[in-house]
């Protein structure tokens, strides 16, 4: 188990050094830079040498990139350029946000799109299961934004009531935490439902001609309890690939969300600092996506382990 | 409810005391406040007290006001930093840190007593010292400054005594005050950048000396000013606590402004002005701005190179139909002067040349000029700027008429930028906004190179020459004629088309009082609002 987890954390250095590499070139070829951004149609080109020089845009890219690999694997992800504030506590902060949407979103749909999923998947055929199907296609056609907005516009117009602008951490306030991430993570749970549903009846269709599933039947066994004894516990494995997927999605794609509902997170960060051209702040957000996805993956991978003995050798 | 107190708004100013300059050296100020005029009118009924929520759809990328130019800084700077001379709404100079000041009759030397017994947020005293090292830092390209341009023409700046202060320029300014009223000149505590860390704490503190301070600035979230106890206008500021909520998506403001999420909010799409008229316990205000949203013609680029080719545009051209497919006429349309200085410096349209409408006159320039059969021409929109895209429709249908074959052609902003800085922006729209002097509005944009930076290599000799004089003018009058001499050739050779001006449109619920927008845009007008609670 310990060198498994060892091969895998070597394996995903390679990966994270790698995409660091393209990440670092990707946010260069950008065009503009800091320095035009802060001075604006103002700039003298004097002041601007200077300015370049003060943010080492002057060097070449390579020693730029090694120059930032160095300090990051120091622990240091440097200053953002334009706040001065360390790129750590910056991406920290709106990490924590987008992370706690997420997960909320995850669970969320889980504990409705798998019922469902095992319901349509059970009666698949059924008037039930072509509303469900109906509902499925129009909710992954559906973009998020769109849904964001009916959600907000249905609310402030049927309550006469729209969630707090300003953002308030767990720590502070778990009710008016969650009062702010309602909307929003319903926004995205409407397509994430539709996705977990459509996954788990594909598989309990496809489980349903096992042999595993006529035996039990055939002892007796309640349909409802072969549902959950057999049929969920032969799909926990895909369903944790899937689930990382899905949270990597939903980590990539709060962007949209988190500009609607005013929410101070990762996607927002991102773009702002690009739109800056705060180069080191994209670069540890982007990093930090990375890593997130790395260790995601990597949990899945442990978590086959924990359920399917057959992968522990 | 659709208010609109543009008049009332003037009114107002011209009653104040002292308002105009018309007719008026510039050359002394009397040394007493003018606390009528700064800010604007006070309101008798005003209560002090309560926590204003102003939402905003854009965000500073950070409050370094030294280093970081960029509206979204502007709007709230202004409110905790403040300059020697402040602008009133139609462009006279006031007191404001500066109590008086004498200029000298070439207007190369400005003299200023500063005012007593001001603070910084540091709880420093603010004196003579403290001007002079924010002017020498601001002017040192060597600093990587925002403002050292504008401040290029500084000679020398001495402290006469600790509440006196001289700048000498190199040439002569008539517009220097006005320059002086931009958030690039305000003083801070002398020293400051050699603190460590000074640009970061920028970002969580203020050290200006405005009547709110910062108290907590969260990144993709809000900014929160708190009152400056120690703030020397006497009742000031009404409000005890401004919050400015960043949501950066137009629908998501719409909804936080319909349920009170925030008090108001500055709204840039004239569609959501109208999507909010008649909501309950809103307004919109309506009022004039200083901006310019303009078809800008680069005279080295391919036909435009021909006075006549551009003459012949002009008369193409409706601005009233292009306003109202950009903005849905919720604007002024322009001559050669921005809304908010048309009154006091412009024009009338129907004295300049080539503003009306004349399809015949053009083609027969058009045929002098050697395009009998008109021209093929790349028109630029930048992307993200909602207006343009209509108004390029409409422009290429007008062109049409006289035979000139537009072709929109959409860059994004940063290239844009980079084509307009190297003087290579060809046919293009443009918007753009100014402080309220016309020597800060046409100089740098229309003078020969290298004074000027010609923009549109105009390379006008007659133009230029008026420039200078208008730069080196005193009174009020002598400016006026210089400057309307000026437009009149502007209008004549065409190097720019100012199309149309947007109003800016502000919604407020009704317990925000006594709230007016400064023709700038920035929020000076916070500074004597008040909440009924």
């Amino acid at each position: 188990m310990g060198a498994f987890v060892l091969r895998r954390l070597a394996a995903s250095l390679i990966t994270l050094f790698l995409a660091s590499i393209v990440v670092f070139a990707m946010v260069r070829a950008v065009p503009g830079d800091i320095v035009e951004q802060m001075m604006g149609q103002l700039g003298g080109s004097e002041g601007e040498a200077v300015l370049r020089r003060f943010f080492g845009l002057d060097e070449p890219i390579h020693i730029q990139y090694l120059d930032w690999l160095g300090r990051v694997l120091r622990g240091d992800l440097g200053v953002s350029w334009r706040l001065g504030a360390p790129v750590t506590a910056l991406v920290a902060s709106a990490f924590l946000v987008s992370l706690q949407l997420a997960l909320l979103v995850l669970v969320f749909s889980a504990f409705i799109g798998v019922p469902l999923g095992l319901m349509v998947g059970r009666w698949s055929g059924g008037a039930f299961d072509t509303a469900i199907q109906s509902f499925n296609v129009v909710a992954l056609a559906t973009p998020v934004f769109w849904i964001g907005l009916m959600l907000l516009f249905g609310v402030s117009e049927l309550l006469g009531w729209s969630p707090p602008t300003i953002y308030v951490s767990p720590v502070r306030s778990i009710t008016e935490n969650l009062t702010i991430l309602m909307l929003p993570m319903l926004s995205l749970a409407f397509l994430q439902i539709a996705a977990y549903a459509q996954f788990v009846r594909q598989h309990v269709i496809a489980a349903m001609g096992q042999d595993y599933v006529r035996a039990a039947r055939a002892r007796g066994m309640p349909m409802r309890r072969v549902l959950l004894r057999h049929v969920l516990r032969n799909i926990l494995v895909p369903l944790s690939t899937f689930m990382g997927l899905i949270f990597i999605q939903i980590l990539g794609g709060v962007v949209v969300i988190e500009s609607i509902f005013g929410l101070p997170g990762l996607g927002r960060l991102l773009v702002n600092a690009l739109n800056a051209r705060d180069f080191p702040v994209v670069q540890g957000a982007l990093l930090t996506v990375l890593i997130s996805a790395i260790v995601v993956n990597l949990i899945v991978d442990l978590l086959y382990r924990a359920i399917d003995p057959r992968l522990r050798t | 409810m659709f208010e609109i107190y543009r008049r009332t708004l003037l009114k107002g100013v011209a009653l104040a005391p002292l308002a105009g300059l018309l007719g008026v050296s510039l050359s002394s100020q009397p040394a007493f406040a003018d606390d009528a005029v700064l800010y604007g009118a006070a309101d008798a009924k005003a209560k002090s007290g309560g926590r204003l929520t102003v939402g905003s759809l854009i965000e500073p990328p950070s409050m370094d006001i030294y280093h970081q130019a960029g509206e979204a800084v502007n709007f709230v700077a202004v409110l905790m930093y403040q300059t020697l001379v402040y602008a009133d709404p139609l462009g006279n100079p006031h007191p404001l840190l500066a109590e008086s000041w004498e200029v000298s009759p070439d207007a190369t030397t400005y003299t200023f007593n500063l005012r007593k017994g001001v603070t910084f947020h540091t709880g420093e005293p603010f004196e003579a010292e403290d001007v002079k090292y924010s002017l020498d830092y601001m002017r040192n390209p060597e600093n990587g400054t925002i403002g050292a341009r504008d401040f290029a023409d500084v000679q020398q700046v001495e402290v006469l005594d600790t509440h006196a202060v001289r700048v000498t320029l190199k040439g002569p300014n008539s517009a220097f005050l006005i320059t002086l009223t931009h958030r690039n000149a305000s003083p801070i505590p002398r020293g400051w950048y050699d603190r460590p860390n000074a640009r970061a704490l920028l970002n969580s503190s203020s050290v200006g000396t405005g009547p709110f301070r910062m108290a907590e600035f969260q990144q993709n979230s809000f900014i929160r000013m708190e009152r400056n106890p120690d703030y020397w206008q006497p009742g000031l500021p009404y409000l005890d606590e401004i919050v400015v909520n960043f949501i950066p998506n137009s629908a998501g403001m719409l909804v936080a402004v319909k349920n009170g999420r925030v008090d108001m909010a500055v709204l840039v799409r004239p569609q959501d002005a109208k999507q909010l008229e008649g909501a309950e316990g809103l307004s919109i205000q309506r009022s004039i701005s200083l901006n310019q949203k303009v078809l800008d013609l680069d005279c080295a680029y391919g036909p435009l190179t021909d006075e006549r080719v551009r003459r012949a545009i002009a008369l193409l051209i409706d601005r009233d139909a292009v306003m109202q497919a950009g903005i849905s006429g919720y604007g002024q349309r322009l001559g050669t002067m921005v809304p908010g200085m048309q009154e006091r410096w412009g024009v009338p349209i129907e004295q300049l040349p080539n503003q009306v409408v004349d399809v015949e006159r053009a083609k027969a320039l058009l045929t002098e000029a050697g395009h009998p059969d008109g021209f093929d021409i790349d028109l630029t929109t930048i992307i993200g700027y909602e207006w343009m895209e209509p108004a390029a429709l409409t422009l290429v249908q007008q062109l049409a008429a006289g035979g000139i074959r537009a072709n929109i052609n959409r860059v994004d902003l940063g290239t844009w930028l980079t084509n307009f800085r190297s003087r290579q922006m060809g046919f293009t729209l443009n918007d753009w906004g100014t402080p309220p002097d016309p020597n800060i509005l046409y100089y740098r944009h229309f003078r020969k190179q290298p004074e000027g930076a010609d923009f549109r290599n105009w390379n006008d000799d007659k133009a230029s020459a008026l420039l200078d004089q208008g730069r080196a003018a005193l009174t009020y009058e002598d400016r006026k004629s210089i400057y309307g001499r000026f437009q009149m050739r502007l209008a004549e050779s065409v190097p720019t088309i100012m199309l149309f001006g947007a109003d800016h449109l502000v919604v407020v619920s009704d317990k925000v009082k006594n709230h007016r927008m400064h023709p700038i845009g920035w929020h000076f007008g916070l500074v004597k609002t008040w909440l009924d609670i």
